[in-house]
């Protein structure tokens, strides 16, 4: 038996030594190498917590250094082709569980969606790694957590496997649970709790989906790489259910939002912003990818539920928001009014639509992750989380107003910013389908970018109080990883077609992946 | 299988022997030479069980040699086979840990430690009987043996209470087991008129109420060893009652030995196209893993909840065991070679669960929630084995408790019980909850109490933690590990 059977693409050097191309295994792994580093180390004194520190932020910008490879990698193929669809140069595979009936591999590879989610996740979680140097609680602990989440979750992304992707699903709820003990108020236990089992629940349904799906397509492999998948009777449509119902619970959308939107208000700054930036992304992966991406004629037969699934939670998100007065919960809101466009996005079953969906999930990461952030600096410096007993902010911190507005502004969708190309694919591809639906989530929309632009006057503008007198600016460090993700906005606001024929690539191998 | 009788014998009671004989020494030596150190007791209990591991390696080659499938001796009552082979091997795995283990005991037993090395090589003697039996006379002197030696494991620790409250215990659920089996074999005997399980299959008939009843009784009571309800307490008052060293001793050894009779007994003899006690084995299953998940909680302490989990692995075991037919194409469904992967990963994570316990009790901190808050910072080397036992008990990844999860359902459903599957995936999400709010509080809930000085023995310190780390091992290894599982199954088909 041979247990590293090989099927990888390989590289060919000058020398004309060939060896396998590693990217995406490097990309996973690395963040969780420095975790176990950081895991050995001791944390008594200051330098030993800064080194530790060090750790964090070397294993999350490992982890973007290859993200970024990939990515580029991918986009430079997209021309020809072959860039945004499986089975290009990214593919890794081994044998892994042979000697069971139904077999299993080592088998990475990354399509369209999951290359605009990896750029999101590593790049917030490099942000993040930046933003946790100020904190002295729980270092090591933070540390640790935070790469072994973000291992999880590219694993997820590049599982071209259901064990594989099935183990990175599991491996993130860890994590996040112990996470939210440490670093939440009093009933931290509570809302920890309640998302564990939520998240528990949906790895369950993908544990029977996969099952399901190995076992009836006849196939007896657990690999994810043969799509669209064809089950006998109605078990196209159970494992289609399963799927999305798992799709659902982790993307937080109404009315299965409580438990993610709990975890966010009850977080700390670092942790919100992974929280509500990652994990409804890596929910709208599996739905795109997994859910529409093995079944597209069962999908396109449900759509109409996904538009009045998508039209109940903007609409509710964008009144929850009107309606909240804490700055953290109001971000959360919002986030759940993106989810309700991903939801358009699939209900529109077009190309251009899921094309939108990809742009969408690359700015909502980016923009929720940079709210966030700057949320929790405001609450560290006026040490208050309501909204109405805040204001004047602008006159002591003009930088931090600023990528505020910029912000609010990618996230309502205006042009030469992030959110627009999005925001325009969804609507563009789903309008013809769904009119009525398309114009309420639109209206919808409106009133989440409405809501964030009036916090930002009822935040910043007005006169100057006494109270923040002392609230400083954006540091260095600060303006370093705010800058970051700011900077990515307005890039990929400028030059959307950068990512343009990677994602249509993407988008046609996923409904039509025969074709491609 | 044809092979000379007088070799067959002593090729498939080799480890056996070896096992006995080594434990009688020990036993004698400890009883006439009061002054020996315990570490001569425990090199040579450890002597005993790696001479019959290789003793079963030697038996194969043995096999490999003569015909390549298996020796029957005593009439085909007993056979030595691939599966004999890994049966064993697991078995004297389980008995060695329990015996590098037993330092933590040492205090509790006192001078019944050489008695206490004794028992375990006659409960893996007990349980290598049960690995190479074909025939139902065998079955109930192996199971037997196995039975008397844990309660009496149990029973050494008479020191305190609750432990004999728990022997006790142990011995009227085992007695009641026993009843249960004798029953189910006689009903089964009368009405096939074998006692050779290999006939028993070709004279069965699927209409025969009284057969099933037969085979669902023997089942309920071959279910008692791997915790299964409804005779799952004794599990959970020696989880609860007995020292850590001792207990991860007697419930690794009794879901090894289980899993291994179960296989034999209802797989290799009466095999899975005999219906009735499939089905019996996936509701006893979804029961076993559903009842025990539930509890746990509420579990007010950390042996209750290993206990638990002790107890849903032994419901996975049962739900292994319906997918061991045939599945889709004619495939084998896998359950076998999940079960056999399964008992290797299930014995270390109870043993690493245990040893935590253990390390728990010498350090002086209390097995309830309050006791475990902070651990991270008082006792790190605790917190990292209670940890990584329990994640492991649970199946979370990336421990191979989460694979085996996978396979055992995965095989269920080939084998057309998807609505096991369901419970097995529902009851580990359940633990799963009730186990994170445990390593929560382990790592994050930090109290102002000292930091706690390390008294546990360095080398039951070191085997518990190659335990907990073998389940991140288990899973990169898992390719070899399900090859040799599959090879050992193969010869049950």
């Amino acid at each position: 038996m041979n247990f590293l059977a090989q099927t990888t693409s390989t590289t060919t050097t000058t020398t004309g030594v060939t060896f396998p191309t590693l990217v995406l295994t490097a990309m996973v792994w690395s963040a969780v190498v420095f975790a176990l580093a950081a895991l050995l180390m001791p944390n008594q004194t200051q330098d030993q917590l800064r080194r530790i520190k060090s750790l964090g932020s070397t294993g999350a910008g490992a982890a973007l250094f290859f993200a970024i490879w990939a990515v580029e990698t991918q986009v430079s193929d997209a021309a020809g082709g072959t860039g945004g669809i499986p089975g290009g140069d990214l593919v890794e595979q081994h044998s892994w569980l042979s000697s069971f009936p139904i077999a299993s591999s080592y088998h990475l590879d990354a399509d369209g969606v999951a290359l605009s989610v990896i750029l999101v996740v590593s790049v917030v979680f490099f942000c993040a790694a930046l933003a946790a140097w100020r904190n002295q609680r729980h270092v090591k602990l933070l540390t640790v957590c935070l790469l072994t989440l973000e291992t999880a979750s590219l694993g997820i992304l590049v599982s071209y496997d259901w064990v594989l992707f099935l183990l990175f699903w599991t491996l993130a709820i860890v994590p996040v649970y112990v996470l939210a003990r440490a670093f939440g108020p009093g009933h931290g236990t509570r809302v920890a709790t309640r998302y564990a089992a939520t998240s528990l629940v949906s790895a369950g349904l993908l544990l029977l989906a996969a099952v399901l799906i190995a076992f009836q397509a006849g196939a007896h492999s657990f690999d994810m790489g043969v799509t669209p998948v064809s089950l006998p009777g109605d078990g196209e449509t159970v494992a289609f259910w399963l799927i999305t119902a798992a799709s659902l619970l982790a993307m937080a959308v109404v009315p299965l939002h409580g438990a993610l939107l709990d975890l966010e208000e009850d977080s700390t700054g670092v942790l919100s912003a992974i929280f509500a930036a990652v994990l409804p992304s890596l929910g709208a992966y599996t739905l795109v990818h997994v859910a529409v991406g093995f079944f597209p004629t069962t999908s396109g037969s449900f759509s109409l539920f996904f538009a009045v699934l998508a039209v109940v939670t903007v609409v509710w998100g964008g009144l929850a928001a009107l309606r909240t007065d804490d700055l953290r919960r109001l971000i959360g809101h919002v986030g759940t009014v993106f989810m309700g466009l991903v939801l358009l996005g699939v209900a529109g079953h077009t190309s251009i639509a899921i094309t939108g969906i990809m742009f969408l999930l690359l700015a909502r990461g980016l923009v929720i992750g940079v709210l966030m952030l700057l949320a929790s600096l405001i609450q560290e410096r006026t040490r208050r989380v309501r909204i109405s007993q805040l204001g004047g902010l602008a006159w002591q911190a003009p930088f931090l107003s600023a990528f505020w507005l910029l912000a609010t502004l990618a996230a309502a969708g205006v042009p030469l910013l992030a959110g627009f190309a999005g925001d325009f694919f969804i609507f563009t591809g789903s309008f013809p389908a769904h009119r009525w639906a398309s114009t309420v989530v639109l209206a919808g929309t409106l009133l989440a970018s409405g809501v964030l632009v009036w916090t930002a006057q009822r935040v910043f503008l007005g006169a100057s109080r006494d109270t923040f007198e002392r609230a400083r600016d954006l540091g260095p460090l600060e303006l370093t990883y705010i800058g970051i993700l700011v900077g990515l906005i307005v890039l990929i606001g400028v030059v959307p077609g950068h990512f343009a024929e990677l994602f249509q690539n993407g988008a046609g191998y996923i409904l039509f992946p025969g074709v491609a | 299988m044809p092979a000379p009788n007088g070799m067959a014998v002593f090729a498939t009671m080799l480890p056996t022997t070896l096992l006995v004989a080594l434990a009688a020494v020990g036993g004698l030596l400890g009883w006439l030479r009061p002054g020996l150190p315990p570490s001569f007791h425990r090199w040579l209990g450890a002597l005993a069980l790696v001479g019959a591991a290789a003793a079963a390696l030697v038996v194969l080659r043995g096999v490999a040699l003569a015909n390549g499938v298996g020796l029957a001796a005593y009439a085909g009552g007993v056979v030595a086979d691939r599966f004999s082979t890994f049966a064993v091997l697991l078995l004297c795995g389980t008995g060695l840990l329990a015996i590098l283990t037993s330092g933590a005991a040492e205090e509790r037993l006192g001078p019944r430690l050489p008695a206490y090395h004794a028992l375990i090589l006659t409960a893996t003697a007990g349980g290598a009987i049960l690995a190479v039996q074909v025939e139902m006379g065998m079955l109930v002197v192996g199971l037997g043996i196995v039975v008397i030696s844990l309660v009496g494991i149990v029973a050494m620790e008479k020191t305190a209470e609750a432990p004999g409250v728990a022997a006790f215990r142990s011995l009227v659920s085992a007695g009641v087991a026993l009843a249960l089996m004798l029953y189910g074999l006689a009903i089964v005997y009368g009405a096939t008129g074998s006692t050779d399980l290999a006939a028993v299959r070709g004279q069965f008939l699927h209409s025969a109420p009284l057969e099933g009843l037969g085979l669902a009784l023997t089942l309920l009571g071959l279910a008692y060893l791997v915790g299964a309800p409804p005779l799952h307490h004794w599990m959970l008052q020696v989880a609860s009652a007995s020292s850590g060293a001792v207990a991860g001793a007697v419930v690794s050894i009794a879901v090894a030995a289980g899993g291994i009779a179960l296989v034999r007994v209802m797989v290799s003899g009466f095999s899975a196209t005999m219906h009735p006690w499939v089905v019996v084995a996936g509701v006893l299953g979804a029961v076993a893993c559903l009842y025990p998940a539930l509890l746990s909680l509420v579990a007010g302490s950390v042996r209750r909840l290993i206990g638990f989990g002790a107890c849903l692995q032994g419901g996975l075991v049962l739900s292994a065991l319906v997918g061991s037919g045939r599945g889709g194409g004619l495939k084998p469904a896998g359950g076998v070679i999940a079960l056999l992967f399964g008992l290797v990963v299930f014995v270390l994570a109870i043993q690493a669960s245990f040893q935590a316990v253990a390390r728990l009790e010498e350090d002086g901190i209390g097995g309830g929630l309050a006791g475990v808050r902070g651990l991270a910072r008082r006792s790190p080397m605790a917190a990292v084995l209670l940890s990584l036992g329990l994640a492991g008990l649970a199946g979370l990844p990336p421990l191979a408790g989460f694979l085996v999860r996978i396979l055992v359902a995965s095989s269920a459903v080939a084998g057309g019980y998807a609505w096991v599957a369901v419970a097995g995936v529902a009851a580990s999400a359940i633990y799963a909850v009730a186990v994170l709010r445990w390593i929560g509080a382990a790592y994050v809930e930090d109290d102002e109490l000292p930091v706690v000085p390390h008294r546990t023995p360095r080398l039951a310190s070191v085997v518990g933690l190659a335990c907990a780390l073998f389940g991140v091992v288990a899973m990169l290894l898992a390719g070899p590990l399900l090859y040799a599982a599959d090879g050992a199954a193969s010869v049950l088909r």
